[in-house]
């Protein structure tokens, strides 16, 4: 009743602001130019979702979104988790980990090209870096959310340390890391956006950024459209994912 | 019922120490300072004894636990469970009960109870019944598939004791296991421990700050000074058992919590 409720005025709303996209601009109350109406935009969709060099762009940046995560997650968690255990290793380089945290990423893409050149690589590469410092940083929260009195009681059942990493470690971590997953997507998603938007030749993001600066809003829109929907199948994938591998803790 | 008993027989009775501590000292090095923490410890309790251990804060009690757990090492002098050293944690010869109840949050009551079996690779099914056979000794039947958030503090502890005694290990060590609760759950888990401890007739040590706690639970009390940590006093609980609310009352009872209260005082 309450959750039907709730569905309900939130498709009022989603009808709402498409309706007033749609009728605003048609009635002169919004420059069409910059908004221009909802069919409209639906129809250059429509075409261009027909069109090959838009269909490559969209493979492209999925790629490259799946590529950089599955190069960022394992390589970000291995790292913080090694800096949180080793407390030699952790002491030299917590410290410069936070340095670098703070500062924008975005300032070292110029590098990425340099050394990739414009295209795949360098791409997944920046997001990829991006990414990877997000990863540790939660994997290092993560580690150090293991409270010292769980290890001990296990060490008092006689647990091996291989039964301390599986039995404790593990499930206590697993919360922290499984939101982890999904929070880095979305750093990840953002450093292949940026990275497209500053200098590409192909990618969803790039088409974006031309069809802006050529000031072709129906497309921008269209664009718009299609981002979002990859960046909520992306998202909804990763939650998908956290709630079945997080099933076995009910 | 019948899981609760089932190595007791098997136990040789040959033995009738259970702990034997021997000129026991230990010094912790933090840093470049030595704290000495524990110094000459000597105690020999009986199997089937309910020991207390009191003492001032910071003067040792869960040292010298966690070393007759094999969980920390000790500088010097003999530390014998069943006989033997215990250089590593044994789940076999001693339980330990923590002062938080320290049960995972993942894992169900049950599940709880059953880890320290499960590390051992006992199949499912008869750490089930185990398990199902300490849940209801602490009397909790019914409350296996509860998580721990579910619970009280009182029925942690429960779980926690159950998850302790679950191998049936002649020894338990208990730190402080009510120090958390309040004043009438506490007296009402004391009660149950006896209860507890009376069909199992394990040999308990529990550490406690509590004096009334102590006389209430004991066979012998041990009073510890100040650190470095020394064993001042060694009371006998003459209280018949089984012990009652009432018996709180009585003069012997205040006797004995005040001679123990005067020896912390006066070694201040
Ligand atoms: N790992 C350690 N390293 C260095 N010093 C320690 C360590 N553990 C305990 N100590 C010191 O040893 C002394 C005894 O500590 P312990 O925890 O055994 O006391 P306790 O009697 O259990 O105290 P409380 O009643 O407050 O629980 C304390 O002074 C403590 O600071
Ligand atoms: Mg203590």
């Amino acid at each position: 009743m309450q959750r039907g409720l709730q569905t309900l005025i939130r498709l009022a709303l989603l009808a709402l602001v498409l309706g007033l996209w749609e009728v605003l601009p048609r009635i002169g109350a919004v420059n069409p130019m910059l908004l221009p109406p909802l069919s409209d935009v639906a129809t250059t969709l429509w075409g261009l979702l027909g069109r090959a060099n838009v269909r490559e762009a969209i493979a492209v940046t999925t790629l490259e979104v799946i590529t950089a995560f599955a190069i960022a997650v394992p390589l970000g968690a291995a790292a913080g988790i090694l800096l949180a255990e080793n407390e030699y290793l952790g002491a030299i380089f917590k410290p410069m980990l936070f340095y670098v945290f703070s500062i924008p990423k975005s300032i070292f893409l110029p590098l990425f090209i340099l050394a990739f050149g414009i295209g795949f690589g360098q791409k997944v590469g920046y997001a990829a870096f991006t990414t990877t410092f997000v990863v540790m940083m939660s994997a290092t929260a993560a580690v150090e959310s293991v409270r010292g009195d769980y290890i001990l009681v296990a060490r008092s059942f006689g647990a091996t340390p291989a039964q301390i990493i599986w039995r404790i470690y593990v499930p206590c971590m697993m919360p922290v890391l499984l939101e982890t997953l999904r929070i880095s997507m979305i750093f990840n998603f953002t450093g292949v956006m940026i990275a497209e938007m500053y200098a590409s030749r192909t990618g969803i993001g790039h088409l974006i950024s031309n069809w802006g600066e050529n000031f072709q809003l129906p497309q921008l829109f269209a664009g718009i459209i299609i981002l979002s929907a990859v960046a909520i199948a992306f998202n909804e994938t990763v939650r998908r994912l956290e709630a079945r591998v997080g099933a076995w803790r009910q | 019922m019948a899981a609760v008993s089932m190595n007791g027989s098997a136990r040789a009775p040959a033995s009738d120490i259970a702990l034997e501590v021997r000129g026991l000292s230990h010094v912790y090095e933090a840093g470049d300072r030595a704290v000495p923490a524990l110094q000459d410890i000597d105690m020999s309790v009986r199997a089937g004894r309910f020991i207390v251990i009191v003492g001032p804060s910071g003067c040792g009690k869960t040292s010298l636990l966690m070393m007759m757990a094999g969980l920390r090492a000790h500088s010097a002098g003999t530390l014998l469970c069943q006989g033997r050293p215990i250089p590593t944690p044994d789940p076999t010869r001693v339980g330990v009960v923590f002062q938080e109840a320290s049960l995972f949050p993942w894992l169900t009551t049950l599940d709880n109870i059953e880890f320290p079996l499960s590390l051992r690779g006992v199949p499912a099914e008869e750490r089930r019944r185990r398990a199902e056979a300490m849940l209801s000794l602490v009397g909790l039947k019914g409350f296996g598939a509860r998580y721990p958030h579910e619970l009280s503090g009182g029925m942690k502890q429960r779980v926690s004791i159950a998850r302790g005694l679950v191998q049936d290990p002649p020894v338990l060590l208990m730190d402080e296991p009510f120090a958390a609760l309040d004043e009438q759950t506490r007296m009402t888990m004391g009660h149950e421990l006896l209860r507890i401890w009376s069909t199992t007739s394990k040999t308990v040590v529990f550490i406690t700050h509590s004096l009334t706690e102590a006389v209430y639970l004991a066979d012998e009390v041990y009073v510890m000074s100040p650190r470095p940590g020394r064993i001042i006093d060694h009371i006998e609980i003459t209280l018949p058992r089984p012990r009652t609310y009432e018996m709180m009352a009585t003069d012997v009872f205040g006797r004995l919590r005040e001679r123990i209260w005067q020896q912390i005082r006066h070694a201040q």
